[in-house]
């Protein structure tokens, strides 16, 4: 019993540890941005595998051992690579975390893989999905990434006038509000609305437009109706509208309301409120290049250029797209966040989606770019 | 010369005696918690917070200030009553450190009298010393800030001498010492008690039908399963009554909210710094001593029980690094943490640690003696050294003293708020200011589908909690007007961007922009969100008087009530003897 007892209890602990590390008890992964290294891992035998130790890396943000683990045919500095994953010039991905990736292969031979990897972004505006394919080496038994030469733009040195227009405020008053209060509110108006069903709930969603000489900060809000005249639902634009409109300028706006079907809807409350606040037109961001697509995963998109006009960096530029059928209607509002900075004279692409059902009814669209500036903030 | 080494052999041959033990544990603890090291730990704010509001409001436990308002029922208040009473003289902070030290003053003596079921006064004394010096103590009291575990499981371990004495030996003073103290126990942290029926009281039946199977106490087999359910209901009945506004709370709102990812139920073989945080640390130097553990443990039959109970404690304190936690507790395993049971298996291995330095000092004495003594003192050092070098440490360096004032003033206490990147600091803002949040510390209390729908806490460390923690603030921000929600501070420049774009505006700084305050225009003042976890009068009485009550009871009951003396054990036998006529307990 002396020795029996304490044999057996270790040997079930030792079984316990390996049935959590591959069996059915296996745990999820840890809290919040990982870090440490694993004490235990698996040999790169197969791509997948290969893959996966270099995204498990990754995402605890073990650059050392993922740079390292990179077959020698790959391109490109430890630097290079780093910044291909966390980003540079307070840009989207900069903020962002790798927090999940699924991978599946293209193709695979004895000594080289292609494989397409799901990359899912922990971002602060929500999450973000990346499709990126990798491809895999087979070195000495081993499974390496090839990693890829990466382009990093670079501006040359030069002076960018300004001579856009911009709005100052001053107030009166030495309360800590943000914008004006005492003095007339801009005139703002909602120029379009439609109400649709989609697969998450209802949608409503339209276009509002600056009629004023100054300019508006905008917030457009609704509420659903039912038949007794009661409020099933409340829900504002949220993050989709640009917020500040500048003097004639338009914004489209959507408002979702998940889990609500619209036959239960009897009427739409829109308000939308506006405050007068400071302003600049500056910087100015040209959308270019514009077109309706298929990707590689079959959705449609709409794709285009941005281009940074003026001399200061846009660490995140956010897209908002108005889709209209054919006789001018708003039937869709869709929008997305860039994950790399628009530096000065520089241009990023874009991408945003379009549902399936619709894409065939777009006639045209129209986009607006809002922007989350370091300097500004 | 001669006369140096009599004395010293002399002097390990002795039990420790328990008040050397208590001032021990007073000299180590006592500076540490005057120099108010735990209030930077997690949830040392949370305590004080909910302490507040006790001071301010005994006998109305719906407290506006989190979630839009929630209900204090939904956390056993003894320790936090105690805090609140202290308050009206030393003040909260004060308060909190005070019944800290309390709750590490009586841990010595409960393992002292707990460890005294399995072994022989000398080597339960070193057990109790060695308590002091736990890692895992050191972690819960200045790292984690869990202060009702530590305080539920030195009562606990109290009350289950008295367990022990009365199923053993019939005697109705340990049955009502030991009720009372197990229902103090549980108005100070109920997870404690209910786990500690397994896997503390558990073993100690098991010994004791063991010792009266063998006949070495005077009691049946069949009179200690009689007299062990007699106690089971007083206790469960007791437990019943005084936090019956807690089990009310809990049946009217079960938490069904989606799991919150927990760092201590990762598998720690999976990563380094997890495993340093939650094995490492909190074992210490007991980890040179597992394989004495398990032996010794093996080596006697009456403390195979104790060993079982260890065993499963100890493999519980792993979280995801088996899945045996997972498999026996079902839902449940998302819901716990499961730092406590590391410590709870730490104290389960005290007695046999009592033995082996019992055994080792008899052998090599005086070089030993100060091989442990360094082993104790590293032990603790280096979960001292910890706090710092910890790359998951609390950040309690911020000065929120200026967004309390800016709560506090110009009526912008009409509207909720919400924190960004403060960490615990979170609980103190809500302590001292006047308005009220719809964040909160306390992850069991949350009624807002804005959060127990995603699986995140709180959403101060929104970002911590990945994509379910981001899409829960996004969702509490889609709702600001909807919950008076105007103002937010952040400490953290990663939430500014989904700020931005979703029409908040930096209106103020702080301390040199380490702290801005942002506003969003069109948000009316906040309104009393309706809910059906409003306590109704009669808890809030319940609950301001029983949980203190029992616990008046508990150390009256130690004064008027003594302990009868323990017949001494034979020297050299650092194992409780398993013959008949030697048994006695405390």
């Amino acid at each position: 019993m002396k020795f029996t007892l304490p044999i057996i209890l270790v040997a079930v602990t030792a079984g316990l540890m390996t049935l959590a590390l591959f069996g059915a008890g296996h745990s999820s992964g840890t809290v919040g941005i990982a870090a440490g290294s694993a004490v235990f891992s698996t040999k790169a035998s197969t791509p997948e595998q290969g893959l996966n130790n270099l995204l498990a890396d990754v995402q605890r943000r073990n650059w050392d051992r993922a740079y390292s683990a990179l077959s020698t045919t790959s391109a490109g500095d430890r630097q290079s690579f780093i910044q291909d994953w966390t980003g540079s010039d307070g840009s989207l991905r900069s903020f962002s975390s790798l927090e999940g990736f699924q991978a599946r292969p293209l193709h695979a031979t004895n000594d080289d893989a292609q494989m397409r990897v799901r990359l899912h972004w922990t971002t602060p505006v929500g999450p973000i999905e990346d499709v990126r394919d990798f491809h895999l080496i087979r070195e000495g038994g081993t499974w390496k990434v090839a990693w890829p030469k990466m382009q990093i733009s670079s501006v040359p040195a030069q002076i960018i006038p300004v001579t856009y227009l911009r709005w100052d405020l001053v107030s009166g008053s030495g309360s800590d509000e943000w914008g004006s209060k005492n003095v007339d509110a801009p005139h703002v108006r909602i120029i379009s609305m439609n109400a649709v069903d989609s697969a998450e709930g209802a949608v409503v969603m339209g276009e509002v437009v600056n009629e004023d000489t100054i300019p508006a900060f905008v917030n457009v809000n609704a509420a659903l109706v039912d038949g007794a005249g009661k409020a099933i639902d409340d829900e504002s634009s949220f993050d989709k509208i640009d917020h500040v409109l500048l003097p004639k300028q338009v914004t489209p706006y959507r408002i979702d309301f998940p889990n609500i079907n619209l036959k239960n809807v009897k009427n739409v409350r829109m308000d939308v409120k506006a405050t007068l606040v400071p302003a600049s037109a500056d910087p100015v961001i040209g959308v270019m290049n514009q077109k309706v697509v298929s990707d590689v995963q079959g959705k449609s998109i709409l794709q285009g250029d941005l281009m940074n006009e003026s001399g200061q960096t846009v660490n995140i530029p956010h897209v908002i797209a108005s889709f209209y059928d054919n006789n001018g209607k708003v039937i869709w509002v869709s929008d997305g966040y860039v994950n790399r900075a628009l530096l000065p004279q520089s241009g990023q692409p874009f991408a945003v989606e379009i549902p399936k059902s619709l894409a065939g009814k777009v006639q045209s669209f129209h986009v607006v770019v809002n922007q989350y500036s370091l300097v500004r903030s | 010369m001669e006369r140096t080494t009599v004395n010293s052999v002399q002097s390990y041959s002795r039990p420790i005696p328990l008040i050397a033990i208590i001032l021990v544990a007073l000299a180590v603890h006592g500076p540490l918690l005057m120099m108010q090291l735990p209030a930077g730990s997690f949830d040392a704010n949370f305590h004080m917070f909910f302490a507040s509001h006790y001071a301010h409001h005994w006998f109305n436990p719906w407290n506006e200030k989190w979630f839009a308002g929630f209900s204090q029922t939904t956390y056993p208040p003894l320790t936090h009553q105690w805090i609140a009473l202290l308050s009206n003289v030393v003040g909260l902070k004060m308060g909190y450190m005070l019944v800290q030290l309390i709750a590490v003053l009586l841990l010595p003596v409960g393992v002292f009298r707990f460890a005294r079921i399995w072994v022989e006064d000398r080597a339960a004394s070193y057990a109790a010393l060695g308590s002091i010096f736990l890692g895992a103590l050191a972690f819960l009291v200045y790292q984690a800030g869990q202060l009702a575990t530590v305080a539920s499981a030195a009562l606990y371990l109290n009350a289950l001498p008295y367990f022990y004495e009365w199923i053993t030996e019939s005697s109705g003073r340990s049955l009502v010492k030991g009720v009372a103290v197990s229902l103090a126990a549980a108005a100070a942290h109920h997870v404690t008690l209910i786990f500690g029926v397994v896997l503390f009281a558990g073993p100690v039946l098991w010994v004791a039908f063991f010792d009266a199977r063998d006949e070495r106490v005077s009691g049946s087999s069949a009179g200690v399963l009689s007299r062990a359910a007699v106690f089971g209901v007083a206790v469960a009945a007791g437990v019943g009554i005084v936090l019956l506004p807690y089990w009310l709370a809990i049946l009217q709102h079960p938490i069904h909210q989606i799991p919150i990812p927990h760092d201590s139920r990762a598998n720690f073989l999976l990563n380094s710094t997890t495993a340093i945080n939650y094995f490492v640390i909190p074992y210490g130097a007991l980890i040179l001593a597992l394989p004495f553990i398990f032996l010794r443990g093996a080596s006697s039959r009456r403390l195979i029980p104790l060993l079982f109970g260890f065993w499963l404690t100890f493999i519980f304190g792993l979280g995801g690094t088996t899945p045996l936690p997972r498999w026996l507790l079902g839902r449940a395993y998302d819901i716990l943490t499961f730092e406590r049971f590391t410590f709870w298996a730490t104290l389960m291995a005290m007695p046999l640690v009592g033995v082996l330095a019992v055994e080792i000092l008899d052998r090599f004495q005086a070089k030993v003696a100060v091989a442990l003594s360094l082993a104790a003192v590293g032990t603790i050092g280096t979960a001292l050294w910890w706090l710092s070098a910890n790359p998951y440490r609390p950040t309690g360096s911020m000065n929120v003293e200026p967004v309390i004032a800016f709560l506090n003033r110009d009526g912008h206490d009409t509207y909720r708020y919400v924190t960004l990147g403060f960490g615990s600091e979170l609980s103190k803002v809500s302590t001292y200011s006047s308005a009220g949040s719809v964040d909160g510390d306390y992850n069991s209390a949350r009624l807002l589908p804005e959060m127990t729908h995603y699986g995140s806490a709180q959403l101060t460390n929104a970002k911590f909690y990945g994509s379910a923690g981001m899409a829960s603030l996004r969702a509490m921000l889609e709702h600001a007007n909807r919950y008076g929600l105007k103002y937010i501070f952040v400490h953290d420049s990663y939430y500014e961007p989904l700020l931005t774009f979703a029409g908040w505006r930096k209106i103020e700084t702080f301390n040199n922009g380490d702290i801005t305050a942002w506003s969003k225009d069109d948000v009316p003042p906040a309104h009393r969100i309706d809910s059906d976890a409003i306590p109704a009068p009669w808890q809030g009485l319940l609950w301001g008087i029983l949980p203190m009550a029992v616990s008046l009871l508990a150390i009256f009951l130690e004064l008027l009530l003594p302990e009868g003396r323990r017949a001494k054990m034979p020297v050299g036998v650092p194992v409780r003897a398993e013959r008949a006529e030697q048994h006695s307990v405390a």
